[in-house]
């Protein structure tokens, strides 16, 4: 499996140091070029940056915070400089702030990576977004270990076990641009407190059709097969990764069905499961986080006359550099351990 | 300069009538705080009684005007925020009797669904970085009035709490008044013995704050502080408040122990008719 990303990372952190002589512009550009696909599409974290400048064009509640993660050059603070806010590293104050600034009557949008969203200010999202109820969206790059070589302190895989616990928060972790662009419309109408996951710098096309209305609780893969109600085994993906496992695996075997979840909180799996047991009986959850608090182990406890095995990033520490592909091999979080849960699924 | 509303005193203010009705209001609730104090689960007596006269001038420039918002950092003085609040006409229930009973809000750490209460606070360190986000969308809807936070000396050991002072000293939040409640005691005794905190205005300062400090029980101070010009983009203002854990009741004033206290009925008494 290879994820798309774009060559560099723009924002936070300065790519390793070249060891041959600096690129022409022009070369520079052609290796760009080369590694953005053909129909160019934004990662999760320049869609949601995109996508909100354009809406806080109509809707001046909208606000965009950061902590010093949002790069050099934001589209929100290009166009909108008197509502975008770089508070620094201080990832709690921001969150409380922006819970300050929804009970005020403001929807701010806060991001920061994963990690220190949902695990330095956990306190925060409990008391501000969950007890509280603030219209507080935070939207998470960095989830699971597409950090990559950044190493262990820039991982994500126990967001979902964290904020999923927490109440009243929507939980969305959208694919490609079109999905992503959903939530974030969405989140801005509701005001209602929201934690979006998504990767680094990836950019999966999305799946068809585009999710350019709402985001449906399930999204049933249309391609690959023919694979309905028949299917012995339907894998259920979650975010970026888990959906580009499940597509490759389906283009391998067409006999699998595929269903994709967006939105992971408790009360939209909820639904989701009622869905998902009326047409099949055995799933394989494919996501990048811990067994423990993820996806499967939450579809598990709403489908108990269902068999529910996941396909996840376990429970050691990855420690290695490498990419994205690297540290999940690592975990052991590849094609080959799908294709292998999805047999088990079927003796099941 | 844009000034925050409130200016100096009119003319026709009667300061020395203000500062009465204070000091009677403050008298109130510490014989509030005290019933709770009594109640069948006690309350946290001594940080309550230390800041009482911080919040009922607090909520009197609240009362003035409705940008004003006061919001209590160190929540475990809950007993102390609903009294005052009660005694400031926010609150119509007596609070006394329901504290930290089934089936009502009266929580031992404040709970946002009551009246006057805009924000669940006790967890430490919250309150501030809620009171600057709400003084930026003050600013940002161009609302004029002060955003007031009372935290705990103790609190302040909480990284939060400096984290928070960063960027509201960057943002230059000058609606925003951070009040310290200096009473030198903090839950397993001394803030000195504990982990101290020397030098408190330089520190606030240092963050670019304006500070200054007052007697955390002169209502006339007080009300000095809370109605005085600022400049809503300018430095935020630390106000470090000297008080008196446990004070007004003689048997607890100055004494660490008196963090989390349970008497009985006649105790409590006794103690309302000789509190000061």
């Amino acid at each position: 499996m290879t994820l798309t990303r774009l060559p560099a990372d723009r924002a936070e952190h300065p790519e390793p140091a070249a060891s041959a002589e600096p690129a022409s512009l022009e070369a520079a550009a052609a290796e760009a070029a080369a590694a953005v696909p053909e129909a160019a599409v934004l990662a999760g974290r320049d869609a949601y940056r995109a996508e909100l400048t354009r809406l806080a064009r109509t809707d001046p509640r909208i606000l965009c915070l950061e902590a010093d993660l949002g790069g050099r050059s934001h589209p929100f603070a290009e166009e909108h400089p008197d509502r975008f806010f770089n508070l620094g590293i201080a990832e709690g104050a921001m969150i409380d702030m922006a819970a300050g600034l929804a009970m005020a009557g403001y929807r701010p949008f806060v991001s920061t990576f994963a990690p220190f969203a949902a695990l330095r200010a956990a306190e925060s999202l409990k008391l501000g977004l969950g007890y509280l109820g603030a219209g507080v969206s935070v939207v998470a790059p960095y989830a699971g270990v597409s950090g990559a070589w950044f190493g262990t302190t820039h991982h994500c895989l126990e967001d979902l076990a964290v904020v999923g616990s927490i109440p009243g928060v929507t939980i969305a972790a959208p694919y490609g641009e079109a999905e992503m662009r959903a939530v974030i419309r969405s989140a801005a109408a509701s005001g209602r407190p929201h934690y979006i996951r998504t990767g680094r710098n990836a950019t999966p096309v999305g799946l068809h059709p585009a999710a350019d209305a709402a985001v449906p609780v399930v999204r049933w893969d249309a391609l690959g097969g023919a694979a309905g109600a028949e299917a012995e085994v339907c894998l259920v993906s979650v975010g970026e990764v888990g959906t580009e496992l499940c597509l490759a695996a389906r283009a391998m075997r067409p006999e699998l069905a595929h269903a994709h979840l967006c939105y992971l909180d408790q009360e939209h799996l909820a639904t989701a499961a009622a869905e998902l047991a009326e047409r099949h009986s055995r799933f394989l959850v494919v996501e990048e986080h811990r067994p423990v608090g993820g996806v499967a182990a939450g579809l598990a406890l709403l489908m108990p006359r269902c068999t529910v095995i996941g396909a996840n990033a376990g429970s050691t520490w990855p420690s290695g550099g490498g990419d994205h592909e690297h540290v999940l091999a690592e975990l052991g979080l590849d094609l080959a351990a799908v294709l292998d849960a999805a047999d088990r699924a079927a003796r099941h | 300069m844009s000034v925050l509303s409130t200016g100096p005193a009119p003319a026709t203010e009667d300061t020395d009538r203000v500062v009465a009705e204070l000091t009677e209001r403050a008298l109130a609730a510490r014989r509030l705080i005290i019933d709770m104090a009594a109640g069948p689960r006690g309350c946290h007596l001594g940080g309550s009684l230390s800041v009482t006269d911080i919040l009922i001038a607090a909520l009197h420039r609240a009362g003035q005007d409705e940008a004003t918002r006061v919001v209590l950092s160190k929540g475990h003085a809950a007993a102390a925020l609903y009294a005052a609040l009660h005694v400031s006409g926010v609150l119509p229930e007596n609070p006394a009797p329901l504290y930290a009973e089934p089936g009502h809000h009266f929580t031992g750490h404040p709970n946002h669904v009551l009246p006057g209460v805009l924000f669940p606070t006790g967890s430490l360190g919250h309150g501030l970085p809620y009171a600057a986000g709400w003084a930026l969308a003050q600013r940002l809807s161009g609302t004029p009035g002060l955003t007031v936070a009372v935290l705990g000396d103790g609190e302040l050991q909480e990284g939060l709490v400096w984290e928070a002072c960063q960027v509201a000293a960057a943002r230059r939040l000058g609606a925003l008044t951070v009040v310290v409640d200096r009473n030198g005691g903090q839950n397993d005794g001394l803030v000195a013995d504990i982990s101290p905190l020397p030098n408190l205005v330089e520190r606030f300062t240092a963050f670019g704050f304006e500070a200054t400090e007052v007697d955390g029980h002169n209502p006339s101070e007080l009300h000095a502080v809370f109605r005085a010009r600022r400049d809503p983009d300018g430095p935020p203002l630390a106000v470090v408040a000297h008080t008196v854990k446990g004070k007004g009741v003689r048997a607890v004033e100055g004494k660490a122990g008196s963090h989390y206290v349970s008497i009985d009925a006649a105790k409590a008494a006794k103690w309302k008719r000789f509190v000061k």
